[in-house]
């Protein structure tokens, strides 16, 4: 793992409605040899609570270093409005976000990354493209520089 | 509104008819009643003249006798010049009298004793005149003594008055007859003029009442227009509506369908990696337990495929790889149809001829390894959406590229003609044709026809249809087993966009 996030440990903020898809997700980052801790959120309400904090203002989270991986079908809410809060708020907004998806909609695509999405990426039904895309997202993940905490 | 249209109708003509009727029959009885009029006056005028003329009689033989009476006085003969001036005056009356009298056979002897009296007073006068011109005074006087002259000239006056007082009596009658005939004419006139205005009335209120319900038909149907077109709207929009939803329901649910999907996958996978775990330990139980040598072999080989277990594991496993991977490629088809459907049509003008010459283009490697021969007429342009024309051509020639017929060199051909507001196309093969029962069945999703030799998921002829009908056009097929078909697209010539219904 990168010397920097060793620092200070970059925690994954996993947003995923569908148990299955979470625990693939998480096998293959694991596989990948990711080890920081994954948090992982079933619905869009649990995740907005956790990082915006009661107050909504997001200042609990002004000293973690996060990664978020976020779905878009969320039962509750959409993840686009989740992405839309993340980047205009300003102790979350230089936080990677990663869209880990279904959709491959080239207009959602196109606003997730107007709204300031990091990372898109479509989940392939095929399984080997599947395992094998989260793997190079785990080797992406030890590659990148999160911006550590203040 | 059911108009009454049995009396309406003939009672105009009728009014009319018997106005007519009228003012001929007022015409008729005024020309009748002015005429008897004016045969009144003349009656009238005859009358006066009859009196003038019997007033003229009498006066005429006073004077002549009052000529004679001076004479015999004074014997000047002065007095004689009243005399002859009368006397034959007394005969153009007599004769003017009887011409007016002609006319009524009732005064015939009336007039022919007056007559015999005025000559007998006449004569009785002209003797006296005579005897005393000769100078036999006395024997005039004794003529006149005699009282002959006095008892005719009586006679005569009494004839001329009763005569007088009948013509008054038939003159006052004759007036009375005129002023109730003048009375009866002008009674006449009004009824006439009065029933003309009645029926003038009648008919102005007719025609009124008629274009007032002329007036509120119109309005109805106007409104009923204006509610049909509301009508026609509100169903249009409905039918957007709900096409729309369709399109979202499609897409919403193919899109959901997925995400299980990527688990089924994914843990089938990772029950395969299990498998490869579970076979290995078994084996080394199974080597540890001392079971028979003959078995390492195969365990060495790489995961027990000989096994029964594993064999059935294996098959189990690839079967529901086969049938994820084939529901993947289904639901990503619906997607994409759906996406299609959701996509903005713009019309433009197409150069259909440049347009297959680029499709014809695309697939010359493939129809050269075929054999087959591609061939396009000249083809009328057509306004309307270019991707979307691209593809409904792309996948006809494709199609008729792929369901060639064996042992027969595929010939394509593309024609096209202007119809009035439509342009028709048509792509013709030789190949093998699809039987008439499939003729609407391979228009639908997912549903195909023929031997199922070629690859494909039923997809193409559904899109191409969806396609044209939102093009405002339509699909039709002409095909026979074993001889080829021939697809003809109608679009509209210059397609404007989103209503279908302008087609």
């Amino acid at each position: 793992m990168n010397a920097r996030m060793a620092e200070q440990p970059v925690t994954i903020i996993m947003v995923e409605d569908d148990g299955g898809h979470a625990r693939l997700i998480e096998k293959n980052i694991r596989r990948a040899g990711v080890n920081n801790p994954i948090r992982p959120f079933t619905n869009g309400s649990d995740a907005v609570k956790f990082l915006f904090g009661a107050d909504g203002t997001g200042t609990d989270n002004k000293n973690c270093a996060l990664l978020i991986l976020l779905d878009l079908n969320l039962p509750d809410m959409s993840g686009v409005d989740i992405l839309k809060r993340l980047k205009e708020n300003e102790h979350l907004k230089r936080s990677p976000v990663v869209v880990l998806t279904t959709t491959d909609d080239a207009v959602e695509i196109k606003r997730c990354y107007d709204l300031g999405c990091n990372v898109y990426i479509t989940k392939p039904v095929n399984y080997e493209n599947f395992a094998h895309a989260i793997r190079q997202l785990g080797l992406f993940f030890t590659v990148i520089q999160v911006p550590a905490a203040v | 509104m059911i108009f009454p249209a049995v009396p309406r109708f003939p009672v105009q003509p009728l009014l009319l008819g018997a106005g007519f009727a009228l003012l001929v029959a007022i015409g008729t009885a005024t020309v009748w009643l002015a005429e008897q009029s004016a045969q009144d006056a003349r009656s009238v005028v005859h009358t006066i003249n009859v009196q003038e003329k019997l007033s003229n009689l009498l006066l005429n033989v006073r004077r002549a006798e009052s000529g004679q009476r001076g004479f015999l006085l004074t014997g000047r003969q002065q007095y004689l010049l009243d005399y002859r001036d009368a006397a034959p005056a007394v005969e153009t009356y007599l004769a003017e009298l009887r011409t007016l009298m002609s006319d009524n056979p009732d005064r015939g002897p009336v007039l022919d004793q007056m007559d015999a009296t005025a000559r007998t007073k006449m004569t009785e006068l002209a003797k006296t005149i005579e005897l005393q011109a000769s100078g036999q005074h006395e024997a005039a006087v004794a003529l006149v003594q005699s009282d002959d002259g006095f008892k005719s000239m009586n006679g005569l006056r009494l004839l001329v008055e009763r005569t007088l007082a009948d013509e008054e009596r038939l003159l006052l009658a004759r007036s009375d007859a005129s002023r109730r005939n003048d009375a009866r004419l002008l009674a006449v006139s009004l009824a006439g003029m009065a029933l003309v205005v009645l029926i003038g009335a009648l008919s102005v209120f007719l025609v009124q009442r008629t274009s007032r319900q002329r007036e509120s038909a119109r309005n109805e149907l106007a409104a009923t227009n204006a509610n049909l077109e509301r009508i026609v709207a509100h169903r249009t929009a409905d039918l957007t509506e709900a096409n729309e939803e369709i399109q979202r329901f499609a897409y919403i649910v193919s899109h959901d369908l997925r995400s299980p999907l990527v688990n089924i996958m994914g843990f089938t996978t990772e029950l395969e990696a299990l498998r490869s775990d579970i076979f290995e330990e078994m084996a080394k139980l199974r080597e540890q337990a001392g079971v028979a040598a003959a078995h390492a072999d195969a365990r060495e080989s790489g995961g027990a495929s000989t096994d029964p277990l594993g064999t059935g594991f294996d098959e189990a496993i690839t079967f529901i790889k086969t049938s994820i991977t084939k529901m993947d490629r289904l639901i990503n088809a619906v997607l994409k149809l759906s996406r299609e459907g959701r996509r903005d049509f713009k019309p433009e003008e197409i150069d259909m001829n440049a347009l297959l010459a680029s499709i014809a283009q695309t697939v010359a490697h493939r129809a050269t390894e075929q054999g087959a021969t591609v061939a396009v007429a000249d083809l009328p342009p057509v306004v309307s959406d270019l991707l979307a024309v691209e593809q409904v051509f792309s996948n006809l020639v494709d199609n008729a590229l792929k369901y060639g017929r064996d042992g027969e060199p595929g010939r394509i051909e593309i024609k096209g003609h202007t119809a009035r507001a439509h342009v028709m196309y048509e792509v013709r093969d030789n190949g093998r044709g699809i039987d008439p029962h499939d003729h609407q069945r391979v228009f639908e999703l997912f549903r195909r026809s023929g031997p199922q030799d070629r690859p494909g998921e039923g997809i193409g002829l559904a899109h191409v249809r969806a396609l044209v009908r939102r093009l405002g056009g339509t699909m039709s097929l002409t095909s026979e087993l074993g001889k080829g078909s021939v697809f003809t697209v109608t679009l509209p010539r210059r397609w404007v966009g989103e209503n279908r219904s302008a087609a």
